[in-house]
């Protein structure tokens, strides 16, 4: 007895010290996947302060980690490399599960998202939020040390004994088994979850839209000069080219089919206005239209189907099968002009239409998303593959028959993360001289988990030594369907998804978005609410480009700024936190206004920022500015010429720093930014260096209006009385039962927009962010075209790249200033 | 030769032992610590854990090739002038005792290296890209 208790208790002595130890000194690999990264890198610097708890500063490799911290969403294209890191990290390991995607994938049950890490790897602890802030995953930190201490036995393991535990050992979950579906929590199986009656091929009666009255959608009137460009073009293509009555936002042309080219060609080189830019390229699946027979049927109470379909023959071909959207801008006039062209399906249910590549090399991207998410094929594109989408994805998921919910297609397992690589990078290669035969020419694939990469993108260099001969970039590992899910969110509801396009401009996008319904509806917003939209949006760019530069810093090896700028950045979340209550995604934007008022103390905060602002800002400036490694490795590398700019469709402190003045709030000024005093710094070298200086000269430019804002804020309501489209104040809705019904109605199924289409855009840090949305007189949208810049923006990297070194390389992403979501969406 | 002076050097002692003592324990300890670091602790061997990290991708083609390296000249260079300091910082030790005739041989020492310096500068050893082109190391 006495001589088998002595190694037992030898060892439990062991395990405390080991468990104290591991405690102690955990080193967390950073796996950010998307928002919840932000907070997690704000929880190392300096308010934070994770080092205080024994877990260091983060490391970018798993070889050097044992505790992984998934933060985000896990795609379904990025969850092999999730687990591959995983694998590859030494024993013991555990895992933390932060934020609601990770952990169940929280409001993104989409079809692109996976359900929840744990269905791919074994889980140690949760932290919930949308995202968390940084104390929660300090507290998910400590629970983590909490269970090493309490629960692991490593001693025997560590003396090779047999037996014992250490690091995670908690199963992979299972779908059916030990985990439900269903995104609601267990107990729902009966109740259908919301959306589908929307959905063609649905059997539902008629819609309660149909029964609420609005005014029809904003009707614009043409200027002299756009009339102009209507009558050049009738008599250049004559009938082929007509002019949409009625529109809400801007000039719109339907075009056939086989002069689209000739139409575009003639608009960018020929017409009196010159519309230089292709501001976005989409497509609208029209066979879920209502006032097509099918539809109409079921509103009429036709249920059967057989007779719907003997209808539906007849009377569909009123709207095409498919209609293809070009946006165009002409910087001179600061104009923009849309071109709609209808396609129909052709035998084999082929849609087809010309590429407009030789026109716009931008269009390259355009194209392929297209094809990618509706199959409609570009005759003469390039390249014509998968996008956004695995190449293994089949079907074309903004297609109305395409299930939206990852709940309602088959669950993603371990099996499938192993099995479902992405693409090798010789596949995606469009380098020339592949393989052996160049003996010194290699691959080198930089992302998607990459510190310099600022999210999950994968640049694929074919390199000579240092030499870039080649980039290619692989997107779509950080595509969390938002275009899809604004066809099942309510107007309303769709704004959350907003913020989290763009996870560090917060309400700027949501900016865009609101005005795009606004436009649409044509609803009037209060001044004061404008102001206040000014105000957040002006403090996300200041906060957005502290990030970039402490990031940008941070990737030609100056730690430091990282530290300060973070300082800075937490003081305007405080202020942002104060007026909307949320960090990162602050939700506060609605229809019509806002959410609230503007509470008390406001105005001493912001005047504290503004006041200590410029000061500091030029302090940290001072540390690059000044630091001759900084400018060696900015000036005169990853230059884009104006030109090259323009044609590629780059937009922001991107396209100044290409010496162009180009800046929505001064060219097209929207919720009266025309009544601050500002000016729009630009550079003309357009290399990482311009790019530098021109988004530092943005931020003092910023708290410029910032100043402006709060010392002029006019008084009056936050948001408007038509309160057929807005959810109305509390006290007002308490008063009479208009409003109440209202409120009713607003916060259930949604108010209703009525049928038309309208672009919002607003200039958000990273340049134009621009929503298209399409309303079929629903209480959800017809389809959200979501214009993100970085989509635009990117896809430059490789002219900027040609020829540099790989050093370089992460110079120019860094000045680029990229965010996946806005790329990927 | 003449003898060493007494005091000179410190009086031999048969100091062997400890020596071997000093190196077993050495030897010793280094064993123990490269043990316990390869023995102590779980190891688990899988594909993906010996599988080279590249950003999580599967890396593609082989690590063998002829991998361009500038560096590699930039480097040798660095080490002839290091050393060639070394010589310099001697001839600072003794730079009374050698007198002038020193001062020359080293200011033509020095002119000689400075020469150097600009042919290899003039042939372009010293710019990144041009010696990657033609060293072809």
């Amino acid at each position: 007895m006495e001589r088998g208790a002595q190694p037992s208790r030898l060892l439990s002595i062991a395990d405390t010290i080991i468990n104290w130890s591991r405690k102690y000194s955990l080193w967390p690999m950073f796996f950010g996947l998307s928002c919840c990264f932000v907070e997690e890198a704000a929880t190392f610097t300096s308010r934070y302060d994770m080092a205080r708890f024994g877990a260091e500063v983060m490391r970018p490799s798993p070889r050097q980690a044992d505790l992984l911290i998934v933060s985000g969403t896990v795609f379904k294209k990025i969850a092999p490399v999730v687990l591959r890191l995983y694998e590859q990290m030494p024993e013991p390991k555990w895992v933390i599960s932060m934020g609601s995607c990770a952990n169940s994938g929280g409001m993104f049950d989409v079809y692109s998202v996976v359900q929840g890490v744990d269905q791919i790897l074994p889980v140690d602890v949760y932290v919930p939020g949308c995202p968390p802030r940084p104390e929660a995953l300090l507290e998910g930190l400590v629970m983590l040390q909490d269970k090493i201490m309490a629960t692991e036995k490593p001693s025997r393991k560590v003396f090779h004994l047999g037996g014992g535990t250490q690091g995670t050992d908690r199963p992979v979950l299972e779908i059916g088994s030990t985990k439900s579906r269903d995104p609601r929590g267990p107990g729902y199986e009966g109740i259908p979850v919301r959306g589908t009656s929307i959905l063609p091929g649905a059997r539902h009666w008629g819609s309660r839209c149909d029964l609420m009255w609005t005014p029809g959608a904003r009707r614009i009137e043409l200027s002299e000069g756009e009339l102009g460009l209507a009558a050049e073009m009738r008599e250049r293509f004559g009938e082929r080219v007509r002019l949409e009555p009625h529109s809400s936002d801007m000039p719109t042309f339907q075009v056939a089919r086989d002069s689209v080219k000739d139409v575009l060609g003639f608009l960018k080189n020929e017409s009196k206005i010159r519309f230089k830019r292709l501001d976005d390229l989409t497509a609208i699946d029209e066979s879920a239209r209502r006032d097509t027979v099918w539809n109409k049927g079921l509103a009429e109470g036709i249920s059967d189907a057989g007779a719907v379909e003997a209808l539906s023959g007849r009377e569909r071909r009123s709207r095409p099968d498919y209609t293809v959207v070009y946006q165009l801008l002409s910087f001179d006039t600061a104009r923009r002009v849309r071109i709609k062209s209808g396609l129909e399906k052709e035998g084999g249910a082929q849609v087809k239409t010309a590429s407009i590549t030789d026109i716009w090399p931008s269009a390259n991207w355009y194209e392929r998303e297209v094809f990618d998410m509706f199959g409609i094929r570009f005759d003469g594109h390039p390249n014509l593959r998968r996008i956004l989408m695995p190449e293994w994805w089949e079907g074309h998921p903004l297609r109305k028959d395409y299930p939206g919910r990852a709940t309602e297609m088959a669950p993603y397992t371990r099996e499938d993360a192993v099995r479902r690589q992405p693409m090798d990078a010789m596949e995606v290669s469009t380098m020339d001289n592949k393989g052996p035969e160049g003996d010194r020419e290699f691959f080198l694939n930089i992302g998607p988990h990459h510190v310099s990469t600022h999210g999950l993108l994968r640049c694929i260099a074919g390199l000579d030594g240092e030499e870039i001969k080649s980039l290619d970039l692989e997107i779509g590992y950080h595509h969390r369907a938002s275009e899809k899910l604004g066809e099942r969110q309510s107007w309303h509801q769709y704004i959350p998804y907003t913020d989290r396009n763009d996870y560090l401009a917060g309400s700027s996008l949501e900016f865009s978005y609101v005005t795009a319904v606004e436009t649409l509806a044509d609803i009037r917003v209060p001044e004061r609410a404008q102001a206040v939209r000014v105000l957040l949006a002006e403090l996300y760019r200041l906060s957005n480009h502290l990030v970039w530069m402490a990031t940008f810093a941070h990737d030609l090896g100056a730690m430091t700024p990282n530290f300060y700028t973070f300082a800075e950045r937490e003081m305007i979340l405080d202020i942002i936190e104060l007026i909307t209550g949320g960090r990162l995604h602050a939700e506060f934007l609605r229809i019509g206004g806002l959410a609230a008022d503007l509470p008390e103390g406001w105005e001493k905060a912001v005047g504290d920022l503004v006041s200590i602002f410029p000061r500091r800002l030029r302090e940290y400036e001072k540390l690059l500015r000044k630091n001759p490694i900084f400018l060696l490795r900015t000036k005169g590398i990853g230059r884009i010429s104006l030109e090259e700019a323009m044609d590629w469709g780059v937009t922001g402190p991107n396209l100044r720093a290409c010496g162009l003045a180009w800046d929505l709030r001064k060219k097209m000024p929207y919720s009266g930014y025309e009544n601050y005093d500002f000016e729009v710094p630009t550079a003309t070298e357009g290399d990482c260096y311009a790019r530098y200086l021109v988004r530092v000269e943005e931020m003092l430019q910023s708290v410029r209006i910032i100043e402006q804002v709060a010392r002029n804020m006019p008084s009056g309501r936050y948001v408007t009385d038509d309160y057929r489209y807005a959810i109305p104040r509390r006290d007002e809705m308490l008063r009479d039962i208009e409003t109440l019904i209202h409120h009713f109605i607003n916060v259930t199924r949604g108010m209703k927009i009525p049928v038309g289409e309208a672009y919002g855009v607003t200039e958000v840090p990273r340049g134009e962010h621009g929503y298209f949305v399409v309303s079929d007189g629903l209480g959800s949208a017809y389809r959200i075209r979501v214009r993100g810049p970085g989509f635009a923006n990117i896809q430059t990297l490789p002219i900027m790249a040609a020829g540099e070194s790989i050093a370089d390389l992460i110079s120019i992403i860094g000045s680029m200033d990229v965010i996946l979501p806005d790329i990927d969406r | 030769m003449e003898p060493v002076a007494a005091g000179a050097m410190s009086p031999f002692q048969a100091g062997v032992f400890s020596l071997v003592v000093y190196t077993v324990l050495v030897v010793l300890f280094i064993a123990s610590q490269l043990f316990l670091a390869v023995w102590l602790g779980e190891k688990k061997k899988s594909v993906e854990k010996s599988r080279p990290y590249e950003c999580g991708i599967v890396p593609t083609g082989s690590a063998r090739f002829r991998y361009p390296v500038p560096f590699y000249l930039v480097a040798i260079f660095f080490l002839i002038f290091d050393v060639e300091g070394a010589f310099i910082l001697t001839w600072a030790v003794v730079y009374r005792e050698v007198g002038f005739a020193g001062y020359l041989q080293m200011s033509f020492f020095i002119l000689l290296l400075l020469a150097g310096l600009l042919y290899i500068w003039k042939q372009g050893g010293l710019d990144w890209k041009e010696a990657l082109n033609r060293a072809d190391c």
